[in-house]
C-alpha cells in the first residue's frame, strides 16, 4: 500500500495541492486492507444467508412467507417502497443541489449516485423476489399492459436505473482517467478496467465540455424521472380502494418522504467514509451542519404531508377507513406507530435544530433513527391497511389476521441490503468517492469551466 | 321321474326371473318417470349457437355435434360465449348458510377448504338490523379493478360478462388482489394439492389444475356453461338461494324456478354490494325482507 | 309335510307376482291416455296470443277436447324453461286455454324463440308436449365491446390518450438518453 504513495510522491507535480488533493482520494483504491474485507465477508455471509432463504421460497412456493390471502403484500412489497425511496437521493444530490449552485455539496455527489445506483438495483431484486411466478418474468415485456401501474412502474424504474447510472459513470469519467493515469501499482485486471472506462479520457477541454453537457441534461432529467418513479410507486396503492391507501396526497408524501431518507442515507455514508478513508478535510463538519439543516427541512416537509394524510380520514372516521385508522393510533400497531412518527420524524427535527447535534457521530445515530423510522414507516403502509377489507374477514386460519414475518422474509430482506451495501462497498473501493476533478474544479486547479 | 321334476324346477327357475325381471322392469321405470317431472328441456331441444355469418340462431342440439369435451385452451377461453351476458342474483332472504353452494365448488374445481371460491359471510347492515347471511363470490364486474391493474392481461374481461384467469400467463405479483375491493380472490400460495382423477389439460374455463404462485376466483364455471348446464354451486343449493341465467334471455333459475330476470330485480328490489364503488358488478343481491328462516348463528349441519 | 308348505308358499309367491305384475300393465295401459296439443298464434293490437287446445289422442287420430286439464306453456331459455301465462291454464270446455305472449321476450339476434307447450303430471294423461318456432321475441344486440378501447381491455385497446401520453414521454426521455449515449462514445473520439 505504500508503495502507491511512494510512487505519488515520486512525480514531480507542479502544484502541491493537487497532487495532495489527489492522493488523499486516491489512497483508498489500494489493496483491500483487513477491516475491509471482514465487511465484504460478513455482507456475502449476509446475502448467502438471504439466498438460501430464496431457493426455499421457490421450492416451495410463497407459503414460506407469512403473506397470506388478505396481507397478499408484506415486507417484500415495503422493502421495494423502501428502496425506491433512498433512490431518490441521487436527484436530490446531483441535481437539486447542483443546480442551485450548492457548491459545498461538491463532494457529496458521488456518494449520492452511488447510493441512488445500488438502492434502485435493490429495488427491481426485491420485487422480482416477490412474484408468486419469477419463472414467468418475461411476461411482463411479451404481454405488458400499457393501462397497468405496474408496467408503468417498470418502464419509470428502467429509465431511472439508465439515468442514475449515466450520472454516476459520467461525473466519474474524467476521474477513470485520473486513476488510469496515475495507480500503477494495482492488479492487471484493474489497469484494464480504468483504461476501458476511461472512453480514451485525456482531460482535453472539448472532452470537459462534453461532460458539462451531458450532466447538465441528465441533471435537469433526473429531477422529473425522480419525482415520477417514487409518484408512480404510490400509484400502485392509490389506484385500489383500501383505506389508507385510498388518498390523492400519497404522492407527495411517498416523495417527501423520499427526500428525508435519502438525505439521512447520505448522512450515515458520508460519517463511516470520512473516518474510515479519513476524508475529514473533505466532509467537514460544515458539510455535516448543512445536511443536519437540509434534513429538518426536508423532514418538516415530510411532517406536512404525513399531517394532511392523517387529518382528513382521522375526522371523518369512515368505515373500514375508521377502523384502519385507529388501529395505527390507538390499537395493534400504535406502538410502532407512535415510534415512528415521534422517534423517526419528530424527534429529529426537534434534535437537529440545535447545532450540537448536528456534529458528525450524534447526527449519524439521528440519521439512523430516521431511516430505521422510514423503513417501518414502509411497512405502516403496506401491511394494516390489507388487513381492513371492506367485507369481513371471517372463517380464515387465525394467522390470516396477523402479519409476523417469517425467517426467510427477514433473511431475504437483510439480504437485500448487504446487497446494496456491497454494491456500495465494491464501487467504493474501485473508484475515488469524491468526485476528484469536481473538487479540484472548485478550488480552480484545473480548467474545466 | 327325476327329468320331469328337473323340467319343473327348470320351468319355475324361468318363470321366477322372468316375474321378478318384469316387476323390476316396470317398476323401475315410475320410479324413473316420477324422478325426471322436471326434465328442464323438451325433446326436441333446441340450443343456441352461433351461425357462420355471425348471427345467433337455434338449432336441434341432436344436430349439433358437442364439441366440448376436452376444456378450452388458454387463447380460445379469451373470447366468451357469444351472445351470452350471465348474471347471479343471490335471494340473501332465504340463506341459511348450509354451504353446499361451497362444497359443490370445492369438489366441482378440486379445491382445499383454504382457497374457498365462495365465502358465506355474517353480515349486519347496521346496529338495529338482524345478521344474514351473504354468499358472496367473485362479482365479474363490468368496470373490474382486478382488469386494468393486471400488468400482464393474465386476468380479462370476456363478452359473456366473465372475467377469467388465464393461469398460464400469471406472474403472481397480487397486484389484483389488492385491487379487488371485494375480497373475491384466492392465491395459491404453496403448491396445491393435485386434482385426484382429473387429466385433462388446463383451461382458464376449469381453473383446473391448479397452479402454485397464481391466482384463483370464482369464474362462473365456463366449462359447465357451454354445456348449458348450470353451476355446481346454484344446483347444490337446497334452499334455492341462488338464481343464474343469460341476462339476454332475460330469465333466471335456481334449478327449481325459472323466472324473468327483469322483474325479479325490480319486484324485489334488488341491489348490487357496494353500488357507489363504480365497479358495476353483475351480481345482485335481493334485500332479506320475508324471510324464509330466522337466522341462527350456528354451523352449517344444523342449517340445511 | 315341509315340501308342501313350500310348495304353497312358492305357488303363492307367483300369483302375487302376477297380480301385480298385471295390475301394474293394467295401470299403464289403462291410466294414462295419450292427447296431443294444437297450437294457434293470433297478433291483435300489438297483443299476441298463443291458443292451446288440448284432444284426445287415440290410434292416431285426434279425438274430442279435453277439458280441465292444465297445460303448461313454456319458453326455451339457455338453462331451463321459462313459464309464461298464468300459473294455471286449464282448458276450457272446448278444450282451449289462451295465453298473451309477453311483448318483451328477448329472443336470438333474429328474435326466435321457441315455444313449448306441455301436459305435465296430468290424472288421467301422459306426459306429452308441442314445440313451435316462432319469430316473437325482441332481437338480441350482440355486444362488442371487446373491441372498445377502455382501461379494462386487452393491452393492445388501451384509451389512445394513455398510448399517446406513455409513448411519447418514454420516446423523448429515452431519445435524450441515446443522445448521451452517443455523446459519450465521442468523447472517446476527441
Amino acid at each position: 500500500m505504500t508503495d502507491i504513495i511512494t510512487k505519488i510522491e515520486k512525480i514531480d507535480l507542479p502544484d502541491k495541492d493537487r497532487a495532495n488533493i489527489e492522493d488523499d482520494l486516491l489512497r483508498h483504491i489500494a489493496g483491500p486492507s483487513r477491516k475491509y474485507k471482514i465487511w465484504i465477508g460478513v455482507l456475502v455471509f449476509i446475502i448467502a444467508v438471504g439466498a438460501f432463504a430464496y431457493v426455499r421460497q421457490l421450492k416451495y412456493g410463497l407459503i414460506v412467507t407469512a403473506m397470506r390471502d388478505y396481507t397478499s403484500w408484506g415486507i417484500y412489497i415495503s422493502n421495494f417502497v423502501f428502496f425506491v425511496a433512498v433512490s431518490l437521493v441521487g436527484s436530490l444530490v446531483s441535481s437539486i443541489l447542483k443546480l442551485s449552485h450548492a457548491t459545498w455539496a461538491t463532494p457529496l455527489n458521488r456518494i449520492s449516485e452511488i447510493i441512488a445506483v445500488s438502492a434502485i438495483m435493490s429495488a427491481a431484486i426485491i420485487i422480482i423476489i416477490d412474484m408468486g411466478r419469477p419463472d414467468r418474468f418475461f411476461n411482463v415485456f411479451l404481454y405488458g399492459r400499457l393501462q397497468s401501474p405496474i408496467i408503468w412502474d417498470v418502464i419509470v424504474i428502467g429509465t431511472y436505473l439508465v439515468i442514475s447510472f449515466l450520472l454516476l459513470f459520467i461525473s466519474l469519467l474524467p476521474d477513470i482517467g485520473l486513476c488510469r493515469d496515475r495507480l500503477v501499482e494495482l492488479p492487471g485486471w484493474q489497469k484494464k478496467m480504468y483504461r476501458t472506462l476511461a472512453f480514451n479520457w485525456q482531460d482535453k477541454p472539448e472532452q470537459f465540455e462534453i461532460v458539462k453537457k451531458i450532466s447538465g441534461i441528465l441533471g435537469i432529467m433526473v429531477i422529473p424521472v425522480a419525482f415520477a418513479i417514487h409518484t408512480i410507486t404510490s400509484w400502485l396503492f392509490a389506484t385500489t380502494w383500501r383505506p389508507g391507501w385510498d388518498s390523492t396526497n400519497l404522492g407527495p408524501y411517498f416523495v417527501s418522504g423520499a427526500f428525508m431518507v435519502g438525505a439521512s442515507c447520505i448522512i450515515i455514508a458520508m460519517y463511516f467514509i470520512q473516518k474510515y478513508l479519513r476524508l475529514q478535510e473533505y466532509i467537514t463538519d460544515k458539510h455535516f451542519d448543512n445536511m443536519g439543516k437540509l434534513l429538518v427541512l426536508l423532514s418538516l416537509v415530510y411532517l406536512y404531508f404525513n399531517i394532511n394524510e392523517y387529518l382528513g380520514p382521522l375526522f371523518r372516521m369512515v368505515g373500514v377507513e375508521g377502523e384502519h385508522i385507529t388501529e395505527l393510533f390507538a390499537g395493534k400497531y400504535a406502538p410502532m406507530y407512535w415510534l415512528v412518527q415521534v422517534g423517526g420524524l419528530i424527534l429529529p427535527i426537534t434534535l437537529l435544530i440545535f447545532k450540537p447535534f448536528r456534529k458528525p457521530f450524534p447526527i449519524m445515530i439521528v440519521s439512523f433513527l430516521v431511516l430505521v423510522g422510514a423503513w417501518l414507516k414502509r411497512f405502516l403502509i403496506v401491511i394494516p391497511s390489507l388487513q381492513h377489507p371492506y367485507l369481513p374477514i371471517q372463517d380464515v386460519d387465525e394467522s390470516y389476521m396477523h402479519y409476523i414475518p417469517t425467517w426467510e422474509e427477514w433473511a431475504i430482506t437483510l439480504g437485500s441490503f448487504a446487497g446494496a451495501l456491497l454494491i456500495i462497498s465494491v464501487l467504493i473501493k474501485l473508484f475515488p468517492v469524491l468526485p476528484i476533478w469536481e473538487i479540484k474544479n472548485e478550488k480552480k486547479l484545473i480548467k474545466a469551466t | 321321474m327325476r327329468k320331469n321334476q328337473i323340467k319343473q324346477s327348470a320351468r319355475r327357475k324361468f318363470f321366477k326371473t322372468f316375474i321378478t325381471g318384469s316387476i323390476g322392469a316396470v317398476a323401475g321405470k315410475e320410479l324413473y318417470s316420477t324422478g325426471t317431472t322436471n326434465d328442464a328441456n323438451g325433446p326436441d331441444e333446441k340450443i343456441t349457437a352461433l351461425s357462420s355469418d355471425g348471427k345467433l340462431i337455434k338449432v336441434l342440439k341432436s344436430q349439433v355435434e358437442h364439441m366440448h369435451h376436452a376444456p378450452v385452451t388458454p387463447s380460445e377461453a379469451r373470447k366468451g360465449i357469444p351472445g351470452k351476458k350471465f348474471v347471479l342474483i343471490v335471494d340473501l332472504g332465504k340463506c341459511r348458510n348450509a354451504r353446499k353452494c361451497i362444497e359443490g365448488c370445492e369438489k366441482h374445481h378440486h379445491l382445499t377448504p383454504d382457497r374457498p371460491f365462495i365465502k358465506v359471510l355474517k353480515m349486519k347492515d347496521n346496529p338495529r338490523s338482524s345478521y344474514y347471511w351473504m354468499p358472496k363470490k367473485c362479482f365479474q364486474c363490468d368496470n373490474p379493478p382486478c382488469v386494468k391493474v393486471c400488468p400482464v392481461g393474465a386476468t380479462y374481461k370476456r363478452t359473456d360478462n366473465i372475467v377469467l384467469i388465464d393461469n398460464n400467463r400469471c406472474i403472481g405479483c397480487r397486484f389484483c388482489m389488492a385491487a379487488c375491493p371485494y375480497s373475491a380472490r384466492v392465491f395459491n400460495w404453496g403448491e396445491p394439492q393435485p386434482a385426484e382423477g382429473y387429466d385433462k389439460p388446463y383451461s382458464p374455463e376449469t381453473s383446473v389444475p391448479s397452479k402454485v404462485g397464481t391466482v384463483e376466483k370464482c369464474d362462473f364455471c365456463p366449462d359447465v356453461l357451454r354445456e348449458n348446464k348450470l353451476p355446481p354451486c346454484i344446483t347444490s343449493c337446497p334452499n334455492g338461494v341462488l338464481y343464474f341465467g343469460d341476462a339476454n334471455d332475460d330469465a333466471v333459475t335456481n334449478g327449481e324456478e325459472t323466472v324473468r330476470l327483469s322483474e325479479l330485480l325490480r319486484e324485489k328490489a334488488a341491489y348490487r354490494y357496494m353500488e357507489d364503488l363504480g365497479t358495476e358488478p353483475n351480481v345482485y343481491y335481493l334485500p332479506p325482507v320475508d324471510r324464509l328462516f330466522p337466522f341462527k348463528d350456528t354451523n352449517a349441519e344444523s342449517n340445511t | 309335510m315341509k315340501t308342501i308348505k313350500s310348495n304353497i308358499y312358492q305357488r303363492a309367491k307367483i300369483l302375487v307376482s302376477i297380480a301385480f305384475l298385471m295390475f301394474q300393465f293394467s295401470n299403464a295401459v289403462s291410466q294414462d291416455k295419450k292427447a296431443i296439443i294444437d297450437l294457434q298464434f293470433k297478433e291483435k293490437n300489438d297483443q299476441k296470443f298463443i291458443t292451446g287446445t288440448a284432444y284426445d289422442f287415440e290410434n292416431d287420430s285426434i279425438g274430442a277436447p279435453i277439458e280441465g286439464i292444465d297445460l303448461f306453456f313454456y319458453v326455451q331459455r339457455t338453462f331451463s324453461l321459462l313459464p309464461i301465462g298464468d300459473r294455471f291454464s286449464t282448458t276450457d270446455e272446448n278444450g282451449e286455454v289462451t295465453v298473451e305472449f309477453p311483448a318483451d321476450l328477448p329472443g336470438d339476434t333474429e328474435g326466435n324463440i321457441q315455444l313449448i307447450v306441455k301436459i305435465e303430471d296430468a290424472d288421467d294423461y301422459a306426459d306429452t308436449s308441442a314445440t313451435k318456432e316462432l319469430r316473437w321475441g325482441i332481437p338480441t344486440i350482440l355486444d362488442d365491446s371487446e373491441s372498445k378501447r377502455t382501461l379494462w381491455a386487452a393491452g393492445a385497446n388501451a384509451p389512445i390518450s394513455l398510448m399517446i401520453l406513455t409513448n411519447s414521454l418514454i420516446v423523448i426521455v429515452w431519445g435524450i438518453i441515446f443522445y448521451i449515449f452517443f455523446k459519450i462514445y465521442q468523447i472517446s473520439k476527441v
